[in-house]
């Protein structure tokens, strides 16, 4: 287990390591000041003494500076929010996306695995149908469109939900409803194929056999081992919804991660964009690693294939 | 990869999962696993009650034939009039038509589209095809809804099929080629894989976008649409060849522990013949699954890049962007319900219609293993 | 197992949601309103945004203000009238004696010299600078000299760590006067240096300035004398050189303003932002290196947190400001909140004691919440159905959104510098071809059928009856006919002869974009390719002149035509089009040195009728008109031309 876990570790670092040179490399070649704030022009001149000052002219420089500076949790400066530095972006950002990617998940997994199961339980029935379309709809409609849909209904027409911003508990349900919704499509397919698979294996048979009720079978036996894929799909799931949909936070202006990515990108904001991809790719290999742990700590029977 | 809708889930799946009890192992030999096994199939059936066993496929076949008959009648009526919206999809009426309602009789006048004055110029079927402009309204420029969706809907599947396409040409490959060739190369090509799937999508595609406009540009001679539309597909099928990427890798790990390939290899087949002759022919079901299910996807991204605004360019109609432009006209003052409805109408009834039968396709080939069917 | 995980997941839930910190429940503020976008920076030199400006023009004061419903300049932190000299060069301010900082330091005028002086400097990266530079005596050249300095003194470092540096760097190293005649302290190191990096062949000769850079010795610690002796006669001569740019603090209560030329608006800059003072506070967050108050490289660079009111490192008080509110609280992307200065010499008027300022991304966002009742003030309405809220405030169904008709021109640039672009040559150099593109536009149905938010049709570039005394010249009206034979003068019968043309613009102006180009295929016949690009792509390739056709806005920084012409002149900065006519600048130049009114606006106008009758380099579209929302019961909120809201005046009844 130990070695499984450490390997593991080794194999998370290079990747961040990969993707962390990926987008330096993207960084260093856009062209673009970014220092600049309005429409105005800056003196080349003075452009390139800032660049100086915060050793950005020096390209492996840079790389190795902002490294360090990564491993002691400082990301340095940020230029597109002049007044603020990336650690208190991202300090005040992560949190909000992170509960907002938890509770999305919850409610995914609430929601999908119980789907799901019914799903394949009645399989080819009018019920199993009916649940894949409603789950399918989730991911056939763009989320802004059932972000937009769901804000009109209950925000600006019912009332019962405030129109976005974030403080409160009201502000909570909505956004996170939007940003479970494919993910409830994605588990409910998932659960319903490996419960499929269980369900036609020989110690699901023998248990009916022996007269336990279906029910029993069903939930407290079958369910567990048609659980493993769904939780080995919920570690990169989990990443992605925790740093923030870009679109559900634009939708529903929830101050999380998601809009820095972009802001960062369009502003040319080296040291921002570099910060929030090695959060990402950070909690990403994070999840995968526990997802990993958990997954072989549930069914040690399991081998790897390679 | 945060946010977005790119909505493909992709995933942790390096490492596959043999479950030690439950499944067979695929099978190989002369059947070349083309054909699914309808022992498997009956199994989970088997072992519940009657009850559930007797509503077979019945409705699942209907939910299909359904499925083909919603994209026929979608993709009939727009490639029959394709020609004609190639023209009239940016006719804009600034005056009368800006968000007009649909209406069952035309609101724009018949030269604004033929372009000739004397109506009994036009031909009859370019008669036909003007009564019906305003039957979806219009939209903020006064340009018949009904003329862009139609052609919005055939550049949006043609992107589903482009990512599809690369889905197939590059994933396919680069798993294939990496289950054949073991050990290091393997791990390499694979561990490619984890560090793209572990890339934030929208900052790389917006960086990708700055990066690569002004250099794809200057090389198609001045004309960014063509570099616009380079930068898209490298957007969408970029991602979508990971997925695909490693299921076939599962596949043919699978395959490669059978008899029948030891068999070949004893005889002296090289690697590459046995990957055209032996492995292809095993592999078709999963791939023509997984492109199946990468069309909607695809069309999601594209939706997703065009709210963005990376998407498409103006005035190129595509399902996405007409999806965000009508969102974006939602407003508590005034109700331009056809904006948004048709648009999203059109996506999710083609995007259910084609996820519907990459299901049914999935169920009836009834892959491997469920561990790797969370696409 | 499943009862388990669901058990384990509701109580993370439970924790999570305890554990998260919700805002406090604090009284509501006395009045509310958004600020789009959210705040970029609240520095006041390096402010560029008008949202950030609003902010400025509430918790600074500078030496004048405006007036809420007139925007005339009225004292703020001096007396007015200044005393003037009869050459109109010379201004000498009062401070008023009651004018404190927001901790009950008396504001004095060496605090106007330290705010002015850090905006002109070239750390700050002020994007107002040109304000400085374009009318104070002096300023120019000492930017210049400090810039110079700069470069070199980055050169220098380069250098210093063993790295090479480019040509332009070696040519303005070997220009530089401590290094071409180095003082005798700074001993023979510098002698050789200047030797050394004398190219044999001539100034312009860059393959020489390459062998030079790529010559000079990259290590040893040559370079760290020689960079610590640049450097230390650099910083010895700051404030020689500082004393002959035109301010001057008397005393503490008397500001003394050199101008380089007569300049009728002063008054109404001194009220602007960038020209606002700074508290010597932040002195304590200037770097510096080998005792002088500059960076290594020569920058003036103050730790950019100075503004925040709960930044207290090495006994920085936090942000101390002194207009009639100071920065109480302010959370990134959330909220800031305002309060009441109780040292300002108005204090006891101003009603509303706090103001929040909420951030939303997304202006329909605010719109709702506005429409909830959560928000009091509106000054953005710049939502896709905005023309809905145009009919409405029309109609007088809502009186609570009013109409601002703003100084500020919406056109679109036309390249007059380039000969090719991407490869296929440029019409546009043919001013007969720019005036048939401007003649062949219908700006009415644009603002009528397409934005459709009442803002004003224009064919000129400064808007008429706005600048009080100045009016504009007419400019060309719609005319597709003349627009043809135009362009078959110019050798275009056909507009397909042109070839592709390309139209620039950021995502906002689709609408009009897709309306123009469908005018110009149909009255033209020409072919026009749209490309929408990000906002900073989109600057980068205005700047850079790679385009035919970029849409382009000005909103006007002072209350005169000049802001709006000076961005045509030919060495402007923001002449994005590149125009470049001698006769223009002439005109202006003339127009900056007539001391009578009525005689510099008529040579104004001249030079105007030039450029929107004759020339054309910019095709002038529409003035804007904003909406802005004013909740019910409250007043003090004017609509007026700059969007210019101080808040001290606002009281609000619920």
């Amino acid at each position: 287990m130990m070695r499984r876990i450490a390997r593991r570790l080794v194999a998370g670092l290079i990747t961040i390591a990969c993707i962390y040179t990926l987008t330096f490399v993207m960084v260093i070649s856009i062209p673009g000041n970014p220092f600049q704030q309005g429409a105005r022009n800056m003196p080349p001149a003075a452009e390139r003494a800032l660049r100086a000052r915060y050793h950005m002219d020096d390209n492996w420089r840079y790389f190795l500076d902002f490294l360090r500076g990564a491993v002691r949790l400082d990301f340095g400066p940020t230029f597109t929010y002049a007044d603020w530095t990336c650690n208190e972006i991202i300090a005040t950002a992560l949190p909000v996306s992170a509960m907002l990617g938890l509770l999305a998940i919850m409610i995914a997994v609430a929601v999908g695995v119980p789907a799901g199961v019914v799903s394949a339980v009645r399989r080819g029935g009018l019920t199993d149908v009916s649940i894949l379309a409603l789950v399918l709809v989730g991911i056939s409609l763009p989320t802004f469109v059932t972000g937009a849909a769901l804000l009109s209904v209950f925000a600006v027409y019912l009332k019962v939900a405030p129109v976005g911003g974030w403080g409160t508990l009201a502000h909570l349900p909505l956004p996170a409803l939007t940003l479970s919704l494919p993910f409830i499509a994605y588990i409910t397919r998932l659960t319903r194929m490996s419960m499929l698979d269980t369900l036609g294996s020989d110690f699901v048979r023998t248990a009916l056999a022996k007269g336990l009720p279906q029910r029993t079978v069903v939930w407290k036996h079958a369910l567990k081992p048609a659980f493993l894929p769904v939780l080995s799909y919920l570690g990169p799931a989990t990443a992605q919804a925790m740093t923030g949909s870009f679109v559900v936070e634009k939708v529903f202006g929830v101050p999380g991660l998601g809009q820095h990515f972009v802001n960062a990108a369009l502003n040319r904001d080296p040291g921002l964009i570099l910060a929030t991809v090695l959060v990402f790719a950070t909690l990403l290999v994070t999840l995968n690693l526990v997802v990993d742990v958990l997954y072989a700590w549930i069914d040690p029977r399991i081998t790897e294939a390679v | 990869m945060p946010s977005g809708d790119s909505h493909s889930d992709r995933d942790h799946q390096s490492r596959e999962r043999k479950r030690a009890t439950s499944l067979p192992p695929y099978q190989g030999g002369t059947q070349g696993g083309r054909f699914p096994n309808p022992e498997r199939k009956r199994r989970a059936v088997f072992s519940l009650p009657r009850r559930a066993r007797m509503r077979g496929g019945a409705i699942r076949t209907s939910v299909l034939w359904g499925s083909g008959i919603v994209l026929a009648l979608l993709i009939v009526p727009s490639l029959v009039t394709l020609p004609l919206a190639l023209r009239w999809y940016n006719v804009q009426e600034l005056d009368s038509a800006v968000r007009h309602p649909p209406s069952l009789s035309p609101v724009v006048a018949l030269d604004r589209y033929s372009g000739a004055p004397g109506h009994g110029a036009a031909p009859p079927w370019i008669r036909l095809a003007y009564r019906a402009s305003s039957w979806l309204g219009h939209d903020d420029l006064g340009r018949s809804l009904l003329y862009r969706i139609l052609p919005g809907f055939l550049i949006s599947l043609a992107f589903g099929l482009a990512a599809a396409a690369m889905a197939v040409g590059i994933g396919a490959l680069w798993g294939a080629v990496a289950a054949m060739a073991g050990g290091r190369i393997d791990m390499l090509m694979m561990r490619i894989v984890d560090v793209l799937y572990g890339l934030p999508y929208i900052l790389m595609v917006i960086l990708l976008k700055i990066a690569l406009t002004r250099p794809l540009t200057a090389m198609f001679g001045g004309y960014t649409k063509a570099a616009d539309l380079v930068i898209l597909l490298v957007a969408i099928g970029g991602v979508s060849w990971l997925t695909m990427a490693r299921v076939i890798r599962g596949q043919v790990l699978s395959l490669r522990g059978q008899p029948f390939i030891e068999a070949a290899r004893a005889a002296g087949a090289g690697p590459v013949y046995i990957l055209r002759r032996h492995l292809l022919p095993n592999l078709v079901g999963p791939i023509i699954v997984y492109a199946t299910l990468v069309i909607p996807q695809a069309i999601l991204q594209e939706s997703f890049l065009s709210f963005l605004g990376i998407g498409v360019q103006q005035p190129t109609p595509s399902l996405g962007r007409l999806a965000a432009d009508g969102v974006q006209a939602v407003n508590m003052y005034v109700d331009y319900w056809w904006l948004i409805v048709f648009p999203c109408g059109v996506l999710v009834a083609t995007l259910l219609a084609l996820n519907f039968i990459g299901d049914a396709l999935r169920d009836a080939f009834d892959p491997q293993s469920s561990a790797t069917a969370w696409v | 197992m499943f009862r388990n995980l669901f058990i384990a997941c509701m109580t993370l839930a439970a924790v999570l949601i305890s554990i998260y910190q919700f805002s406090s429940h604090e009284p509501r503020a006395d009045f509310t309103y958004v600020n789009p976008s959210g705040i970029h920076t609240l520095d006041p030199a390096r402010m560029s945004w008008t949202q950030d400006f609003r902010v400025a023009l509430n918790i600074w004061e500078g030496l004048t203000t405006w007036d809420p419903a007139t925007l005339a300049p009225i004292a703020g932190a001096a007396t007015l009238p200044p005393q003037v000299s009869p050459d109109r060069l010379t201004y000498t301010f009062t401070i008023r004696g009651d004018a404190r900082w927001s901790n009950g330091d008396p504001v004095t005028a060496r605090d106007f010299v330290r705010g002015w002086r850090r905006a002109m400097e070239p750390g700050t990266a002020a994007d107002y600078a040109f304000l400085f530079t374009d009318h104070i005596a002096g300023a120019a050249e000492y930017v210049a000299w400090r810039n110079e300095a700069v470069t070199v003194l980055a050169a220098l470092e380069t250098l210093r760590g063993g790295r090479r540096i480019t040509s332009e760097q070696a040519k303005a190293l070997s220009g530089y006067e401590s290094i071409r005649t180095p003082s005798a302290s700074a001993g023979p190191t510098l002698v050789n240096l200047a030797k050394e990096i004398t190219p044999s062949a001539s100034d312009a000769d860059d393959k020489a300035w390459e062998a030079v850079a790529a010559a000079l010795p990259t290590a040893g610690e040559n370079w760290d004398r020689i960079a610590d002796a640049v450097f230390d006669t650099h910083a010895a001569r700051l404030d020689e050189r500082f004393s002959r740019v035109g301010m001057s603090a008397v005393d503490d209560r008397t500001l003394v303003v050199r101008l380089a030329r007569p300049c009728p608006y002063f008054l109404d800059l001194t009220a602007f932002p960038t020209l606002m003072p700074v508290h010597e506070s932040i002195e304590l967050l200037r770097e510096s290196h080998r005792g002088a108050p500059i960076t290594e490289q020569g920058l003036v660079v103050c730790d950019p947190q100075w503004t925040k009111p709960d930044y207290h490192p090495d006994g920085y008080p936090g942000l101390i400001t002194n207009g009639a509110y100071r920065l109480a609280d302010w959370t990134f992307k959330r909220r800031a909140r305002l309060a009441v200065n109780p040292y300002f010499h108005a204090a006891g008027e101003v009603r509303c004691r706090t103001i929040d300022m909420l951030e939303y991304d997304n202006v329909s966002a605010s719109l709702m919440a506005y429409e909830a009742g959560d928000v009091d003030f509106l000054t953005d309405l710049g939502v896709p159905y905005d023309h809905e809220l145009f009919r409405l405030s029309q109609s007088g169904e809502r009186p609570d959104l009013k109409r601002c008709v703003v100084l500020a021109t919406y056109f679109f640039n036309f390249n007059c510098v380039s000969e090719t672009i991407d490869g296929r040559k440029n019409p546009f150099l043919d001013a007969r071809v720019r005036k048939a593109f401007t003649l062949a536009v219908d700006r009415r149905s644009i603002v009528d059928h397409v934005r459709r938010r009442g803002d004003r049709v224009a064919s000129s570039f400064v808007p008429p009856a706005a600048i009080p005394g100045y009016e504009p010249p007419r400019g060309l009206d719609r005319d597709v006919e003349t627009a043809r034979r135009l362009l078959a003068e110019a050798g275009y019968a056909d507009g397909a002869d042109l070839g592709p043309i390309e139209v620039l613009y950021p995502p906002a102006q689709e609408r009009v974009c897709q309306a123009l180009a469908r005018m110009w295929e149909e009255a033209l016949n020409v072919h026009i390719e749209l490309r929408a690009q990000e906002s900073k792509t989109f600057a980068e390739e205005k700047a850079g002149h790679r385009f035919m056709i970029a849409w382009g806005n000005w909103y006007a920084d002072y209350n005169d035509p000049t802001t709006f012409l000076d961005c045509l002149a030919a060495e402007n900065g923001n002449n994005d089009s590149g125009y470049a006519n001698p006769r223009y600048d002439a005109l202006l130049a003339d127009a900056a040195a007539q001391a009578d009114p009525a005689a510099r606006f008529a040579l104004l106008r001249d030079a105007e009728r030039v450029v929107v009758e004759e020339d054309c380099p910019i095709l002038p579209i529409l003035h804007y008109a904003e909406l802005i929302a004013v909740r019910p019961g409250v007043n003090g909120i004017h609509p007026n031309a700059r969007l210019w809201f101080p808040f001290r005046y606002v009281s609000v009844r619920r």
